[in-house]
């Protein structure tokens, strides 16, 4: 018998002996929430889980920006790119929601830092500033970004789960408020940089000149012209950036003129998912540039240009023109990071606001650096012309196609019909399906289910 | 009956023996008593003289010799689980009998989690499944072989491809989140049921129960009700499949039995699709309702349609399946073993697609002494699963060759493939399906080991303490390679562009130990009581890895070492732990009231420190009636019993450290650094069961008919369920205990033997029927409002919703009211009256659950011939033929064939259609709506079997001991109003939400099989 007990009793030690190693084992390559922030090291990792959340948010914002315009015609399978195509799109758009989605991880990441960084010991007087600035940044540009897309949207402002998870519209006005403070203020505190740090850390992060670039195009956008035009001077004026060869823009990552840069390796190339450029654009050719558009940017005024698309005639067939948009590259071409500012926007949203403040002379020039740059590498007889001085709507009209030879597909268009009061008269004549309600995206279905203060609040005609 | 009496009888019969062994003339008779099901010979077999306490029983070889009085004398033939045969010898000297199964086999030892008890007394809701229901039927796993043969239990397999997933649901979906698939307990060891391989295949997995030969399987139970499961607590809600293999006998001659199986394979039926010429007219037709000229398009009749390729001709085949298995057992007094070692080869009926198993099992058990025992028990097997992506994915094999267009070739003239950007297969949106199937490698080996130690030690009488330590080893090896002349490999330069290489390796084990005490004691013969308690430590962990390249020199080179450019790969590691006590006791009294009280304390890692440990008690009562006085006088009845039970059991299948606040390594422009990962639910816990049932079990006439009938009603509350929040607050949703699922049902199995003359082998018939009705509805979430699951569909958020109020695998479109006569349009309900089609108003279209669900056996046997057929049905539930958004699609665009569907589209006003027009880019008409759910109703004959076995007097020549020749077919015979390939359909395997989808699945396969069974 006692043999038996000891038996037992070796049993049951057993049992017991192994229990925490069963029970709580330590999590694997995860951060539990309360060593996410805790010392100054940590601010480095947050920091770039950041700008990662901002990155998110590239790639939608270039597909709404082009691909609700009259840019693209649908060549795919996905229903989110053949509601593009069709100009048939609804609240369930999966685009809606990624760019909501960018929108808003970047705040809460941005928020998580600005409440946490005051208390985090050990964090240097400069770090704490400099980060601080690039939260502000971020998140500013996040809400520029929403604002110009969605109109009003939620402003949240905490970390705070049961306060974000019901927050109504705020208006435009006030989230496109809240942006420009946000920039302004970072502009104070973002270092200025230097190309000798390499373009990738220089255009890579936040500079003194990002925030700059960013005012003027919110200027640009809230018709400020003075305003814009300053700080697209200012940018234009450190002569720290290059208008380079217009190959290396479609084919390069973080060339000379790149000004802020959202930055993929081999390793989070986004490959074949769903909102990848390259995947989309190239692979599975879901969207093809529109016969109207390649008419456009294959035009002696683009010039080298027309090196933003490609054909490949044994695809030609069907529905299909064969064309390709190249601007995306894969890694092994060193060609797949998202641009969000470069010189030569800097020099169009000055052209456009000198010539909305009747500076034509001014504009023109600004203008034909850009025509000179396009016909570099051109023989004279292929050389864009140079662009003549003209009315204030004849001007304004050369920008609205300089801006298509220059900026299409880097997520500008669509914005910039709406902002200039062009988009029903261009996008009617494109198609017969648009209708004026996508001069606004959809809130996304999914947002106004889960969020009661968001119910009956769909932008008009969704 | 007092004892007085019962105390008289025995001496009379002790009188009778002693006077009848000293007076009687007697004459011996010799014979061989084999079971009818396989000719096998049957030791042990109690053989007496009717009205007589003279008996004998057989010996090892089944033969018996008996000593009885001259004249006419009739004998008995009696072993447990059989129905007792009685046979008149005349003056016979040699009488050979067969006896059958019983039916009901009320003495029968049941399995029942870490007890066992006789059948009779069973006071949960258990569900036996011998393997002689399914010998015959070539099954992979033995999930497979439950299919039809349980009431409650609900098997689906996902598609025809071989070694593929099965969904096996018992008494309906409990969970949203969590698994829903039961706990599989191979001889005591939770083994992994789930897929092991890593890397998708455009929704159908593989399946690692297909590890497991289905012929070493002696039994299986399938725990339905919480008095059965509750000794499973935290893992048992969704019921529990004991599985135990077969076990050598003691005082056994060895018997060896060879078995050999050979048949081909076919797909059931093939959709029906378009050729060249009709295509090209539809297309034409599309274009120039566009407004557009279809000339321009290159669309032009002699030209375009000059090609007619049956791509399903071109990618299918018709599959080789073969198996071979040699097992040996047998037994001294203190030595028992079962040994078996097989191959299995199943050619599927895509192209390149193949299921090959070796396995092998080896069983042993030893007596120590009178009062200790120990035993192992070893499985080994070992799998290459050669795999074709599917359904899903544009480079599909069978889902490419549905949508390929008529008038593109697999070949070129030389006989060679045309590979990505070729005019004459350009790829993209589909690809070559025959380079698809043909060039890539997409290999998986699998192993699995299940190997236990066991010691049983009886410490006083009764009291015993039985131990074991498990095993459950799970290994998958993917071996692949796409060459460059494949979508992947060379198509996507972003991905493959010239050959992309992939090596995955996934690593699951599960270590157990548990050891139980249980004591048995009866008082005064009136009071019985078994007494269980138990202890349990489980642990599991994950190892994986995997590796890709790119940019191969040539497609002569297909690993990764010879890849240029390696830059992905990864590894990680996971694991999490059970910590459990158990007990059950079991009361009766004179075996006419029964109580058992079962209960389980679990303890888990996967949820919050305040919230690890969970009870899960359970309760049941019984009486027998036919205990009762009153009632033994109706001498037809045999055993009836009521019975009830009530308890808890749970869930606790989620992912590692949910309850836990976390961030992750993100990325940005070579940095490294994190991103908010999971919200923090500090009071995360289980998935929780209450469970109720009533069931009653009755038999007559000595057990020629047995009827089981159960009701139940089982509430699930605390799901396990990832709450959704708003993106404004930076997270999808987090992991929460939201929200009730109900379910209820009836459930009824009757088992009888309409005729038996089999002592004299004559004709035998029996039937096994069960029927079974559950009812599942969402009873609550965190709101009203719905949640989206499936796919997203044209014009609405998604094809399923799950909805308070419906059950789960509720299909979510918009209401299709027709075609409009007039303009040909597709009319849709406008179900929030604002006089626009947009997404909200979509609504609930239908589920994918069925109203009754069953089986019907039937085996008749006649002297050396047997032959059984089994019937499978489903009614009431939907299909969603969500193929047809791309193979009726109205148009939206031109890159896929058509079905012949397409051929009753409106064309002028005045057609009444049920397809809308044909226009170019229109999506309208193509949204997601009631016009792709179809009735999904079938009734299958999903076995015939007929079987041969040759007389004793040949193979005795040959020293044989038994042999057995048959022939099987599976899926013969298909009664349905689906018009798609096959009703018995799942994409997505395994989903819960989004159940019941047809997207391009391969459908089951109808195999048709010759074998031959011998025994040595």
């Amino acid at each position: 018998m006692k043999k038996n007990k000891i038996l037992v009793g070796l049993v049951l030690s057993l049992a017991l002996g192994s229990c925490t190693e069963i029970l709580s084992p330590k999590p694997i390559d995860i951060l539990a929430d309360q060593f996410v922030l805790n010392e100054a090291k940590d601010v480095q990792t947050v920091r770039i889980g950041a700008y990662n959340a901002f990155r998110g948010m590239a790639s939608p914002k270039v597909m709404i920006g082009d691909f609700t315009a009259d840019f693209i015609q649908h060549n795919g399978t996905f229903t989110d790119y053949q509601e593009l195509g069709n100009k048939q799109i609804t609240a369930a758009n999966g685009l809606a929601g990624a760019l909501w989605g960018g929108v808003y991880s970047t705040v809460y990441v941005c928020n998580f830092l600005l409440e946490k960084l005051p208390t985090v010991p050990g964090v240097t007087e400069a770090d704490r500033k400099l980060v601080t600035a690039e939260a502000k940044f971020l998140r500013g540009m996040a809400y520029f970004t929403g604002a110009t897309t969605f109109g009003g949207i939620p402003n949240v402002t905490t970390t705070d789960v049961t306060t974000n998870r019901t927050v109504a519209r705020a208006s435009k006005d006030e989230i496109m408020a809240n942006a420009l403070k946000d920039i302004q203020e970072s502009l104070t505190d973002l270092p200025e940089g230097s190309p000798t740090q390499g373009r990738a850390i220089f255009a890579g992060y936040a500079t003194k000149n990002a925030a700059r670039a960013a005012l003027a195009r919110y200027y640009l956008y809230t018709r400020n012209w003075t305003q814009a035009e300053q700080f697209a001077s200012q940018v234009i004026a450190t002569n720290r950036y290059d208008l380079v060869s217009y190959i290396d823009v479609v084919a390069r990552d973080f060339n000379p003129e790149s000004i802020f840069e959202m930055g993929y390796t081999a390793a989070d190339d986004p490959g074949t998912s769903n909102f990848g450029l390259n995947n989309i654009l190239v692979g599975r050719r879901e969207v093809i540039p529109a016969n109207s558009y390649i008419t456009l940017i294959t035009n002696r005024e683009s010039g080298e240009r027309s090196a933003t698309v490609d054909i490949d005639f044994g695809k030609q067939g069907g529905g299909d023109n064969g064309w390709s948009v190249v601007k995306y590259g894969t890694p092994d071409e060193d060609n797949n990071n998202i641009v969000i500012f470069r010189l030569a926007e800097m020099y169009l949203i000055r052209a456009e606001a000198r010539a909305q403040q009747a500076n034509i002379t001014g504009a023109v020039s600004d203008l034909n650096v850009l025509r000179t740059r396009a016909g570099r590498n051109l023989t004279a007889a292929q050389r864009p012309p140079m662009v003549v001085a003209g009315t204030q709507s004849e001007i304004l009209g050369v920008i609205e196609r300089e801006r298509v030879y220059e900026l299409s597909f880097e997520g500008h268009r669509w914005y910039d019909l709406v902002r200039t009061g062009r988009a029903q008269a261009v996008m009617s004549a494109f198609t017969p399906n648009w209708n004026q309600k996508y001069e606004l995206w959809p809130i996304p279905q999914t947002e106004i289910q889960r969020n009661s203060a968001l119910a009956g609040q769909q932008n008009p005609g969704y | 009956m007092n004892h007085t009496l019962l105390k008289s009888i025995f001496s009379f019969v002790l009188f009778c023996l002693v006077v009848g062994a000293s007076f009687a003339q007697n004459r011996v008779i010799t014979g061989k008593v084999t079971a009818a099901s396989d000719g096998s010979s049957m030791p042990g077999v109690n053989v007496t003289l009717k009205g007589s306490p003279t008996g004998v029983t057989t010996d090892g070889d089944g033969n018996y010799r008996i000593s009885v009085p001259t004249g006419k004398v009739t004998l008995v033939y009696s072993f447990i689980g059989m129905l007792p045969q009685e046979v008149n010898v005349g003056n016979r000297a040699s009488v050979n009998v067969e006896l059958a199964e019983n039916p009901t086999q009320l003495t029968e030892v049941v399995v029942t989690g870490y007890n066992s008890t006789q059948k009779k007394d069973i006071l949960g809701s258990i569900t036996s499944i011998s393997p002689s229901k399914f010998k015959d039927i070539p099954v992979a796993g033995f999930d497979q072989a439950l299919q039809g043969q349980a009431a409650g239990v609900q098997v689906t397999q996902s598609s025809g491809t071989p070694g593929g997933g099965v969904a096996v649901r018992i008494r309906g979906n409990t969970s949203i989140s969590a698994s829903n698939r039961p706990l599989f307990v191979v001889d005591g060891i939770p083994v992994m049921d789930e897929a092991i391989s890593g890397r998708g295949f455009g929704g159908q997995n593989d399946n690692s129960l297909s590890f497991v030969n289905p012929n070493d399987i002696e039994s299986m139970q399938v725990l339905k009700d919480a008095s059965a499961k509750a000794i499973y607590g935290s893992r048992a809600a969704n019921g529990v499949v004991l599985i135990t293999t077969k076990r050598g006998k003691n005082n056994a001659r060895t018997s060896v039995t060879v078995d050999a199986q050979r048949g081909a394979i076919d797909i059931v039926k093939k959709v029906d699709l378009l050729n060249s010429q009709e295509l090209l007219e539809l297309q034409r037709e599309a274009v120039t309702n566009a407004g557009q000229d279809p000339d321009r398009r290159g669309l032009i009749a002699g030209v375009t349609d000059a090609v007619n390729t049956d791509w399903l001709d071109e990618v299918l085949r018709r599959g080789i399946y073969q198996q071979y298995q040699v097992s040996a057992s047998g037994g001294n007094d203190k030595t028992k073993f079962y040994i078996s070692g097989a191959l299995r080869d199943e050619e599927g009926v895509q192209l390149n697609n193949r299921f090959t198993r070796y396995s092998g099992t080896a069983n042993f058990d030893h007596k120590i002494n009178q009062r200790a025992s120990i035993g192992t028990n070893v499985l080994l097997a070992f799998t290459t699963n050669d795999r074709v992506k599917g359904d899903n994915f544009l480079d599909g094999v069978y889902s490419g060759a549905i949508k390929s267009l008529p008038w593109f070739a697999p070949y070129n003239e030389q006989g060679k493939l045309y590979g990505p950007g070729s005019p004459n297969y350009p790829g993209f949106p589909n690809f070559n399906p025959v380079a698809q199937a043909l060039l890539p490698r997409f290999r998986t080996y699998g192993t699995k080991i299940l190997a236990g130690m066991n010691a049983q030690y009886e410490i006083i009488k009764n009291l015993r303490l039985n131990s074991k330590i498990s095993l459950d080893y799970n290994n998958s090896e993917e071996d692949q390679y796409e060459s460059s002349a494949t979508a992947i490999g060379g198509f996507l330069p972003s991905v493959g562009g010239q050959g992309y290489g992939v090596y995955i390796t996934n690593t699951l084990y599960t270590l157990l130990n548990s050891n139980t005490l249980t004591y048995d004691v009866a008082f005064n013969e009136k009071h019985h009581l078994n007494a269980l308690l138990g202890a349990e430590i489980l642990q599991s962990k994950n190892r994986n890895s995997f590796a890709t390249g790119r940019v191969f020199p040539s497609d002569d080179f297909t690993y990764i070492n010879s890849a240029a450019v390696q830059d992905q790969a990864g590894s990680g590691f996971a694991q999490n732990g059970l910590l459990s006590g158990f007990g059950e006791f079991r009361y009766d009294f004179k075996e006419k009231y029964l109580a058992t009280f079962t209960a389980r304390y679990d303890g888990s890692s996967r949820f919050g420190p305040s919230r690890r440990f969970g009870f899960f008690p359970s309760f049941s009562v019984g009486w027998r009636l036919s205990e009762e006085p009153w009632m033994k006088s109706l001498t037809f009845v045999q055993d009836v019993k009521l019975r009830a039970s009530y308890g808890y059991t749970g869930n606790e299948r989620i992912g590692n450290f949910t309850y836990l606040g976390t961030w992750g390594a993100s990325t940005y422009s070579g940095a490294t650094g994190v991103s908010p990962n999971n919200l923090n639910n500090p009071f995360l816990q289980w998935e929780r069961t209450r469970e109720a049932n009533v069931g009653l079990d009755a038999s007559f006439w000595s057990g020629r008919l047995s009827v089981i009938l159960e009701a139940y009603d089982n509430l699930t509350d605390n799901l396990l369920f990832n709450q959704p929040l708003p993106l404004t607050t930076g997270f999808g949703g987090f992991q929460g205990n939201i929200g009730n699922i109900a379910n209820r049902g009836l459930e009824l199995t009757i088992s009888s033997v309409n005729i038996d003359h089999s002592g004299t082998r004559g004709l035998r018939w029996n039937t096994d029927l069960n029927l079974s009705h559950n009812q599942n509805k969402v009873v609550s979430l965190v709101d009203d409002k719905p949640l989206f699951r499936g796919y997203q569909g044209n014009g609405v958020s998604a094809t399923n919703v799950i909805l308070p109020g419906h059950p789960l695998g509720t299909f979510w479109g918009l209401k299709a009211l027709g075609v409009d006569v007039a303009t040909g349009d597709a009319l849709y309900e406008d179900f929030n009256k604002d006089g626009r089609i947009t997404p909200d108003d979509a609504q609930v279209i239908g589920t994918a659950q069925p109203l009754l669900i069953g089986g019907l056996t039937n085996r008749i046997s006649w002297r050396n011939f047997d032959l059984s057929f089994f019937f499978q049905f489903t009614y009431g539930n939907k299909i969603l033929n969500f193929a047809n958004t791309t193979l009726v699609n109205t148009g939206a665009d031109l890159e896929n064939n058509q079905t012949r569907a397409a051929l009753r589209r409106w064309q002028k006003p005045g057609d009444v259609t049920d397809v809308p027009r044909y226009v170019l880019g229109n999506t309208f008409n193509n949204f997601h709506s009631s016009r792709f759910l179809e009735d999904g109703s079938y009734l299958r004959l999903k076995n015939v079997a007929f079987g041969y076995n040759l007389p004793s007097r040949w193979l005795n020549k040959v020293k044989i001991n038994n042999a057995r020749l048959y022939v099987t077919g599976v899926n013969l015979w298909t009664l349905t109003a689906y018009s798609g390939a096959d009703p018995e359909v799942s994409t997505l395997d395994g989903s819960t939400s989004a159940q019941g989808i047809d997207f391009f699945t391969l459908p089951q396969t109808r195999n048709v099989t010759v074998g031959l069974t011998i025994g040595f």
